[in-house]
């Protein structure tokens, strides 16, 4: 039996992925059950001998106040669309969205605009090199005061904290990317008719950097989220606010949930985002 | 002025008897590089050399004699210090193309397929998709890749990739080919594969070629004439007529004494 499906997956053409059974390693899933099992377990004793749920909420108390969390629900009054009730796990991820992904977007968009700016001119480069090596250092949170006297820690000043964060990650990989462009390919363009900036820009200098680029936005999906909990520990509403506001009210096990949440939005996006790499950088395979 | 003026002179009777069939007037060119701290470096030293419509000419040289320096004004990469280019009768005053450039490493779009590679600069002129995707086509057939089309340069052996750089040159179909020790990091056996194929691709096209390397062998192989530099700072040490009839044998005795004689060029300096 094994004998012919390896000789089958010889024959199968190179660009075909080996079958989904191929691909599972079972030594790597039974390890990784039994350790997680192993945790839990230890977890629950842990908490049982701690006798306080708000001091040690066990892992069965966890999947309950999930189950809660999911459903409750809650209204939410949006701009445009009106009110909304759901799931309040999900208004509150809802609320957390209303700021990360905006935030992501316009510090992304700004950063890779500078970072590229930067590389790409010399004179652009000069002028804000000073500047930029003064600003980069300072964490994203550390502006929290701006946010709060500018525009109020709503979804507004968590908005403007996250795209700080995010601004910062994509200008350095795209500076760096573009700076990583190979002189000849830019000349061979040129060779090639290519005579003003923002063809070159376009059609060789994005496409070369694409690979610090996506790193770049990856990296930001990531660090955006824990900057969103940051934020939303000074009163924006969201996920990470609810940790905090169940911690207060002793709901610990709620606060957990919560940062479960956090996880595992994170994993999705990461893992969406890591397939659109997978394609959009086709070419390096 | 100063430049019109002294090509008026001792220069110009020669230049007007050739005007006609000649694409690459090299007239003059010295280069001075000023390293830090202010010294200056002289690369060039007043190069002056001709090319024929569709000639094919070798520039060989000991390593250091300038010969990229040379490869980079002629394609307008680089500004001379002194003297210039004219192709066609018009100067050159940048890259263009007009001037088709093939290089030693490997530099096609690494993020565009072969046929996208080749229609890159199709797509900077007044062409219809359907246009340049028939061009590209009949380029890549030129240089034997068909049924790679669609093949990432990262999928395709060295030979391959720079038959692709030739290919994307020739697209939009310049006046001249420059290539700088295009076949430099290949396998020998298949840059005699690829000398035979770059002579049959000249003789379809009727292309001028102007070709850099520092192999006197591959100089013989491939040129009608070799213009041998010498080195520190590189001038023209001699224009030699490779007077033999292709295809050429490497065992022909003659082709040793054209090798010998280069040879002997390149060390004397």
């Amino acid at each position: 039996m094994s004998i012919e499906t390896a000789a089958d997956t010889e024959t199968a053409t190179p660009t075909e992925r080996p079958p989904l059974a191929e691909r599972i390693d079972r030594r790597r899933i039974v390890l990784g059950v039994v350790g997680t099992l192993v945790f839990l377990a230890v977890w629950q004793v842990g908490a049982m001998a701690v006798g306080r749920t708000y001091l040690l909420p066990s892992p069965l108390a966890v999947a309950v106040a999930f189950g809660g969390e999911l459903v409750k629900t809650e209204t939410l009054s949006l701009p445009l669309v009106g009110d909304v009730t759901g799931s309040k796990l999900l208004v509150k991820l809802l609320q957390s969205l209303m700021h990360y992904l905006p935030g992501l977007l316009v510090g992304t968009v700004l950063g890779i605009a500078l970072g590229i700016s930067m590389g790409w001119s010399e004179t652009v480069e000069d002028l804000f090199t000073p500047i930029t090596r003064v600003l980069r250092p300072i964490p994203p949170l550390a502006w929290i005061a701006f946010a709060i006297v500018w525009i109020g820690i709503g979804h507004g000043g968590a908005t403007f904290i996250v795209a700080i964060g995010a601004f910062w990650i994509n200008f350095y990989n795209a500076y760096s990317g573009v700076e990583g462009v190979p002189q000849d390919l830019t000349e061979v363009a040129a060779s090639l008719g290519v005579h003003d900036d923002w063809t070159m820009i376009r059609k060789v200098v994005i496409p070369s950097a694409t690979p610090e680029l996506m790193t770049g936005i990856r990296t930001s999906i990531g660090q955006c989220w824990m900057i969103v909990v940051a934020a939303e520990l000074f009163g924006a509403p969201g996920v990470g606010y609810q940790i905090i506001n169940a911690s207060q009210n002793l709901d610990t096990e709620v606060s957990v949930v919560y940062m479960l949440v956090i996880s595992l939005v994170f994993l999705a996006s990461d893992t969406l985002f890591r397939r659109v790499e997978r394609r959009v950088l086709a070419w390096r395979n | 002025m100063a430049e019109l003026n002294r090509e008026s002179g001792e220069d110009r009777s020669g230049a007007d008897e050739t005007v006609t069939d000649t694409t690459v007037a090299v007239d003059g060119i010295s280069k001075v590089f000023r390293q830090q701290g202010g010294e200056a470096v002289r690369a060039l030293d007043d190069v002056s050399f001709t090319v024929r419509e569709g000639e094919f000419v070798c520039i060989v040289g000991p390593s250091g004699c300038g010969k990229t320096t040379l490869f980079r004004i002629i394609a307008g990469l680089e500004a001379a210090s002194d003297g210039g280019v004219r192709l066609g009768g018009e100067p050159v005053t940048g890259p263009a193309m007009d001037r088709g450039m093939v290089f030693q490493e490997y530099d096609l779009f690494p993020w565009r397929t072969v046929l996208e590679n080749v229609t890159f600069g199709l797509e900077q002129q007044d062409l219809t998709e359907t246009e340049r995707r028939e061009r590209a086509h009949e380029m890549i057939d030129l240089v034997g890749l068909d049924g790679f089309a669609d093949a990432y340069p990262n999928e395709l052996s060295g030979g391959m990739k720079q038959r692709v750089g030739i290919a994307r040159a020739l697209a939009v179909d310049p006046a001249l080919l420059l290539m700088d020790e295009p076949f430099g990091s290949v396998d020998a056996q298949t840059r005699g594969m690829l000398h035979d194929e770059l002579l049959d691709i000249w003789s379809e096209t009727r292309k001028t070629v102007l070709f850099v390397t520092h192999d006197v062998e591959e100089a013989v192989t491939l040129a009608d004439r070799v213009v041998v530099l010498s080195g520190g700072p590189g001038t023209v040490r001699e224009v030699v007529d490779v007077d033999l009839a292709r295809p050429r044998q490497r065992t022909d005795p003659a082709f040793a004494d054209y090798q010998e004689r280069l040879l002997s060029l390149i060390h004397e300096s």
